[in-house]
C-alpha cells in the first residue's frame, strides 16, 4: 500500500532530520523546538501502526515533560531576560523563523495525520503487524495492567512515591520568621485583641511597645 | 488464585512505609517515634520472612516472582543487617542533626526495592525493584544537603547509576528481543550459545550490575560517594545494595543465562581479578577511613565474584557465605567509626586512630578483630570466607584466579596491618567520648563476637547456605 509507505517515510524523515537538528543546533532553545518536533513525529509514527495509546502517551508525557524542561532551560541559562526581546529586538530575532518553521511542520503533520485517519483501515491492513481490530489498545492494556501486572503497577506507584519524598527532602526548607497569612486567626480576631484604651496622663504621654 | 502469603512481607513493608509517612506528616516532632517504629517493623518483617522458610520453592504472578531458599536467605540477611544498621546509626544521625522522618522511610523503601530485586524472576520486576532501591539511595546519599561533599556524592551517584541503568535496560531489551520473553525461565529455554544478540545483552546486563556492586572497571563512583555521604548512609551503601545486587547476579547467571556459562565465566574472571587487585593496591594511598573501606569493599566484591565465576553450587554457596561475613565485618567496622566522636564531631582520618589503644583499649580490641578479619587472618570469620572461595575456585582448576586472589590478600593485609600498627604503636593523639548509645555498643559487641567466634560453630550459617542449590 503506497499511502502507508508515503506517510511512513514522511514522518520518519522529519523525525531523523529533527533528531539531527537537536544536536546540531547551537541555540538551546532551538534544540528544544526540534526535540518537540521529533517527539511529535515519532508519536505520529506510533499512531500510524495502530498504537494510538502509545502515541498519545508519548505526546502527553514527552511533549509535556519537554515543556517543563524548556522552562528549566529558560530559568537556568538566564534566557528569561531575553524573552522580552524575542519579538522586538533585531539581535535575537533568529528565534522567530526557526520557531515558525517548526510550528509549520507540526501543522502539516497534524493535517496529514487527521487526513490519514480516513485511510486508517487500509493503513492497518498494509502494516505487517497483526492487530485485533475489535479491541482497542487502551482496553487491552488495561486488561493486563490490572491483572497479570498488578504488582508492577503497584511497584511503579511506590517508585513515584519515593521520587516525591526525595524531591521534598532535598528541596524543602522550612523558613523561620516568615509572616504567613492565617485566615482562622484573622477571622477570630476580636476588638479587644487589637485595641487598647489607655489613660494618657497630661503632658507626659504614654509609652507603647508592641 | 495467587497465594498472597508469599509476598506478604513486601505488602506489609509497603503499608508500613505509607503508615509511617502519615504519622510523620500529622504528628509534630515525631522523628524519634518514626525511627523506632521502623526498627520494630523491620523486626516484624524479619519474623515474617523467617516464617516463609516452610514453603517449598514457589512462584507467583505468572512466574515473575520467585520464593526459594536463596531469595529467603538473602532477604533475611538484608533485614537483620538493616535492623542493626538502624540501631547503630541513631546517635550519629542525632548528633549530625539529619534525623528527619524521611530518613527511616527512605531506608525502608530502599529495602522494599531490594526485596523485590532479590525475588525477581522477570526482567521488568527486577528493573522496577532496582530503580526503587537506587532512587531512595540517591536521596540518602545527599541527605546532608548543606554539606557540599554530600551533595556532590548524591549527584555523582545519581548520574553514574542512571548511566548504568541505561546500559542494563539496553541489555534487557536485547535479551527480550532475542529470546521473546521477559521471564527468566523462558529466557533460559530460549537461549543458545550461538545467539550473539543474547550474548550482547548478557554483557550489558553484567556491566550494569557490576556498576551497582562497584566492581572494577565500573568502580569510579564508589570512593567519592562513600566519602561524601553521611557515615550512616555509607554503612548502608557498603552493606545492603551489594547483597541485593549480588543475589540478582546469581539469579541472572544461573537461571536465564545458564546455557551461556562459557561466555560469562571469562567476563566474571576478568572483573573479579581486576577488582581484587585494584581494591588492594589503590587502598594503600588512602588517608580517609571511609575511602579506605570503599576500596576494601571493591576488593571484597572481587572475591565474591570469584566464587560465582567457578560456576558450581559450591561456588555460589561460598560467595553467599562471603557476602554474609562481609556484611558483619562492615557493620563492625562502621560501629567503630561511629565511636570515634568528640563532642559532635566524628573523626574519619586514619591519623586520628593514632595511639587509640592507650585511651580506648576495648574499642582498639574490637578494631583489631575487625581488621584482622578483613585481612583474612585465621581463626577469624574473614579467613573462612576467603577459604571457602578459594576451595570452590581451586576445585574447578581455576588456578590463576586463586593465585591472584591470594596475592591481593597479601597486598591488602599491608594496609589493614598498618592501621593496627597505628592504633597500637603510635603516639596517642585524640581522646574520644566514652559514653555511647547502648544500641551502638550492642551492635559492635554482637558483630565482633560473630567475627571472633564463627570458627566454633560454622555449621550454623553453612547449614542454611548449603541448601541453596541452583544447578
Amino acid at each position: 500500500m503506497i499511502a502507508h509507505a508515503i506517510f511512513f517515510y514522511l514522518f520518519s524523515f522529519i523525525a531523523i532530520i529533527s533528531a539531527i537538528m537537536v544536536t546540531a543546533a547551537r541555540n538551546t532553545v532551538h534544540s528544544v523546538f526540534f526535540l518537540i518536533l521529533d517527539f511529535i513525529s515519532i508519536s505520529c509514527l506510533f499512531i500510524m501502526i495502530g498504537a494510538e495509546f502509545l502515541g498519545m502517551i508519548m505526546l502527553i508525557v514527552y511533549v509535556g515533560a519537554v515543556a517543563v524542561l524548556f522552562l528549566f532551560v529558560v530559568m537556568m541559562l538566564n534566557v528569561a531576560q531575553q524573552k522580552n526581546q524575542w519579538f522586538s529586538s533585531v539581535k535575537s530575532s533568529s528565534h522567530i523563523p526557526i520557531g515558525l518553521l517548526v510550528s509549520l511542520v507540526i501543522f502539516v503533520e497534524l493535517i496529514v495525520v487527521v487526513g490519514g485517519w480516513k485511510y486508517k483501515p487500509d493503513l492497518l491492513n498494509s502494516s505487517t503487524i497483526l492487530i485485533d481490530k475489535n479491541i482497542s489498545n487502551t482496553h487491552s492494556l488495561g486488561n493486563v495492567l490490572y491483572t497479570d501486572y498488578v504488582h508492577l503497577f503497584q511497584l511503579s506507584g511506590m517508585i513515584l512515591l519515593v521520587a516525591m519524598i526525595g524531591a521534598i527532602v532535598l528541596t524543602f526548607r522550612e523558613r523561620l520568621g516568615v509572616k504567613k497569612q492565617s485566615y482562622i486567626r484573622q477571622i477570630s480576631r476580636e476588638r479587644k485583641d487589637g485595641v487598647q484604651l489607655v489613660n494618657v496622663p497630661n503632658n507626659k504621654g504614654v509609652k507603647i511597645d508592641v | 488464585m495467587i497465594n498472597f502469603d508469599l509476598i506478604f512481607p513486601e505488602i506489609f513493608l509497603s503499608l508500613v512505609i505509607m503508615f509511617l509517612l502519615m504519622i510523620g506528616v500529622f504528628k509534630k516532632n515525631s522523628e524519634r517515634l518514626v525511627y523506632n517504629l521502623s526498627i520494630i517493623s523491620l523486626i516484624i518483617l524479619f519474623a515474617l520472612v523467617i516464617n516463609l522458610y516452610t514453603f517449598e520453592e514457589s512462584y507467583i504472578f505468572n512466574e515473575s516472582y520467585k520464593i526459594d531458599i536463596l531469595s529467603l536467605f538473602t532477604k533475611s540477611l538484608v533485614l537483620i543487617v538493616a535492623i542493626f544498621i538502624m540501631i547503630s546509626s541513631f546517635s550519629y544521625l542525632k548528633t549530625q542533626s539529619i534525623l528527619k522522618i524521611e530518613y527511616p522511610i527512605l531506608i525502608l523503601s530502599s529495602i522494599l526495592g531490594m526485596m523485590v530485586m532479590i525475588s525477581s524472576n522477570d526482567l521488568i520486576v527486577f528493573y522496577l525493584g532496582l530503580e526503587l532501591q537506587s532512587l531512595a539511595l540517591y536521596v540518602l546519599a545527599s541527605f546532608k544537603r548543606d554539606n557540599i561533599l554530600s551533595s556532590e556524592s548524591g549527584l555523582k551517584y545519581f548520574v553514574l547509576s542512571a548511566l548504568s541503568s541505561g546500559l542494563l535496560l539496553y541489555g534487557c531489551s536485547l535479551v527480550y528481543g532475542f529470546s521473546g520473553s521477559t521471564n527468566f525461565n523462558t529466557i533460559s529455554d530460549q537461549t543458545f550459545q550461538t545467539q550473539y544478540g543474547v550474548i550482547f545483552g548478557l554483557v550489558f546486563i553484567i556491566v550494569g550490575l557490576a556498576f551497582k556492586i562497584s566492581a572494577v572497571p565500573f568502580h569510579m563512583w564508589a570512593p567519592d560517594v562513600y566519602q561524601g555521604s553521611p557515615t550512616s548512609v555509607t554503612l548502608f551503601f557498603a552493606a545492603l545494595p551489594k547483597v541485593a545486587a549480588l543475589t540478582v547476579i546469581i539469579r541472572f547467571l544461573y537461571t536465564p543465562f545458564v546455557n551461556l556459562m562459557d561466555q560469562w565465566q571469562t567476563i566474571l574472571v576478568f572483573i573479579s581479578i581486576a577488582s581484587m587487585l585494584f581494591g588492594a593496591i589503590a587502598a594503600i594511598g588512602q588517608y580517609n577511613l571511609k575511602r579506605l573501606i570503599a576500596y576494601s569493599s571493591i576488593s571484597h566484591m572481587g572475591y565474591a565474584l570469584a566464587g560465582l565465576a567457578s560456576g558450581t553450587n559450591q561456588g555460589i554457596q561460598s560467595s553467599i557465605t562471603y557476602i554474609s561475613i562481609y556484611l558483619v565485618m562492615t557493620l563492625a567496622f562502621f560501629s567503630c567509626l561511629f565511636m570515634l566522636r568528640k563532642k559532635s564531631v566524628f573523626y574519619e582520618k586514619i591519623e586520628d586512630l593514632s595511639g587509640l589503644s592507650t585511651n580506648h583499649p576495648v574499642l582498639s580490641v574490637a578494631l583489631l578483630i575487625v581488621l584482622f578479619s578483613l585481612a583474612g587472618i585465621p581463626p577469624l570469620a574473614g579467613f573462612f570466607a576467603k577459604f571457602y572461595i578459594f576451595m570452590a575456585v581451586i576445585e574447578q582448576s581455576m588456578y590463576f584466579l586463586a593465585i591472584v586472589g591470594l596475592l591481593s590478600t597479601v597486598v591488602a593485609a599491608f594496609y589493614y596491618l598498618r592501621l593496627i600498627k597505628i592504633i597500637y604503636f603510635d603516639k596517642p593523639k585524640e581522646k574520644f567520648e566514652k559514653d555511647h548509645n547502648i544500641g551502638l555498643k550492642i551492635t559492635l559487641a554482637i558483630s565482633t563476637g560473630i567475627l571472633g567466634l564463627y570458627f566454633i560453630y560454622p555449621g550454623l550459617l553453612n547449614n542454611i547456605i548449603s541448601r541453596i542449590l541452583l544447578i
